[in-house]
This record gives structure tokens, sequence and C-alpha cells, in this order.
């Protein structure tokens, strides 16, 4: 398993920095700093400024988010922030409060 | 990865044996808790508190207190360690800080600086005399007063 797993139950309040895909199914509050994917999955609760290469969310996610690929909203999620990626989806369902720029 | 695909199977081994893991590229810097297992192959600074059983893997390094079920270190830890239930020190692990457990195993090979606290049932009159900071004798005399 390569993937690095932030399991349902754990609590995270500072910083994530690194090089591989990330998948969060529970809390990260703070800075998430990353070259790769991120996968917030439904039980996941993100409150933090990210940068990553993607991100997909079925979760929550507050704060800002600069993604340098891609960034995906899934049916189901809750996201409140300023979303800055050169590709931008979001699915019928989502719910989104905050700004898109494409420009980046 | 494909999420609509993943979702189920990631869900479904979340409950089960170690899912929950920090992967060799990655830094957590922080607080961390939760209750279920962990297996830390990356970096941790910080504090680490959790209910489960925490594996420092070998390559795995915490700069950080810890307060677990029970730990298991086959890589690197500076800083305290504090298990409910056993640490297990592995050989090619090094260990830097107090160890604090009703269980503390070392292994032939493991590098360990820092004091242990097994939580040793001390001789009666030895206890009551370290509690009160008297000498042992005195204390022993004094409980059969």
């Amino acid at each position: 398993m390569a993937n690095t797993v932030i399991g349902s139950t754990i609590v995270i309040d500072g910083e994530i920095t690194g090089d591989e895909d990330l998948v969060i199914q529970g809390t990260v509050k703070g800075r998430v700093s990353l070259r790769e994917n991120i996968l917030v999955e439904e039980s996941g609760v993100l409150e933090a400024n990210v940068e990553t290469a993607t991100i997909t969310i079925h979760g929550t996610v507050t704060g800002d988010v600069h993604a340098t690929e891609r960034a995906e909203l899934k049916s189901n999620c809750r996201v409140v922030g300023d979303i800055r990626a050169p590709r931008v989806l979001i699915a019928d369902g989502a719910s989104f409060k905050g700004s898109v720029d494409m420009d980046a | 990865m494909p999420p609509v695909a993943s979702r189920a199977p990631s869900t479904a081994s979340a409950s089960s044996d170690t899912s929950c893991v920090i992967g060799p590229k990655i830094v957590v810097r922080g607080a961390l808790s939760g209750e279920e297992d962990l297996v830390v192959e990356g970096r941790v600074e910080g504090r680490v508190t959790l209910v489960g059983h925490l594996v420092i893997a070998p390559g795995g390094s915490a700069l950080a207190d810890i307060d677990a079920t029970s730990v298991e270190v086959r890589g690197e830890v500076r800083g305290d360690i504090v298990a409910s239930r056993s640490i297990t020190i592995e050989r090619g692990a090094v260990v830097a800080g107090n160890v604090r457990a009703p269980r503390v195993m070392i292994h032939d090979g493991a590098h360990f600086d820092g004091a242990i606290d097994m939580d040793v049932a001390l001789p009666d009159g030895f206890a009551q005399g370290q509690a009160r900071g008297r000498s042992p004798g005195r204390s022993s005399a004094r409980a059969q007063s």
C-alpha cells in the first residue's frame, strides 16, 4: 500500500507535506501541501489551505484550494473556499460557496 | 485512482487492519490523534495520541511525544513514549527518549537511549518510603505501629 491514508478516526491538527497520494477519511486541520493527488472521502473533513496537483472531494472542505492540474467536486461534497485550478469540475449535487479561478 | 471504484473497498478496509498509513514521502507536523491503528512509514513531528497500535516502520521517523495503546518501533523515535499496554523496540530501531509502559521490550540490535518506567511493583516498604520521601526502614516501622 503506497498511499497515505488518514483513517476515519484520525484528527491531524497541523500540517501535511509530501510527495505522494493522500486519502483523507478523517479530519485534517491546518495546511496541506502535496505534489500529488488528494482524495477526500465522504467521511473526510479538510479544514485547511491546500496545495496539490489534483484534488477529488467527496466530503467536506473548508479553506482555499490551489490545484496545479485539477479540482473535482463530487456530488454530496461540501466546499467553502476559493478554488484555483486550470480544470475545475463540479458535479450535480455538490454544494460549493466560494470563487473559482481557472486562469492559474 | 478512480474514486468511485476505490471508495467501497477502502471504506471497508478502514475498519479492519492497518489501513491508516502515513506514507514514506509524507511529513505530518502538529498534533495527530485517533482511535485506530496507524503505520508511520514517513515522518511525524509534534504529538501523537492514539487509541490503537502504532507502528513506526523501517525508514519511518517520529520526532514526537507518543501516547498510544501499544507502540512498535522499527524506525526512529525521538521523544517520549507512553503506552498503556506495551512498547516494542525492534532490531534496527533507534529510540531516544523516555518510555513508560507496563511491558517494554527491547530486541537485540535495537538502539535505545533514555529511561524506562514499567511501573514495577516495588516491595511494600520501599514503595511507601519512596512515596513519602522517607527511607524504607522508617516507613515500614511506621506501618507496623
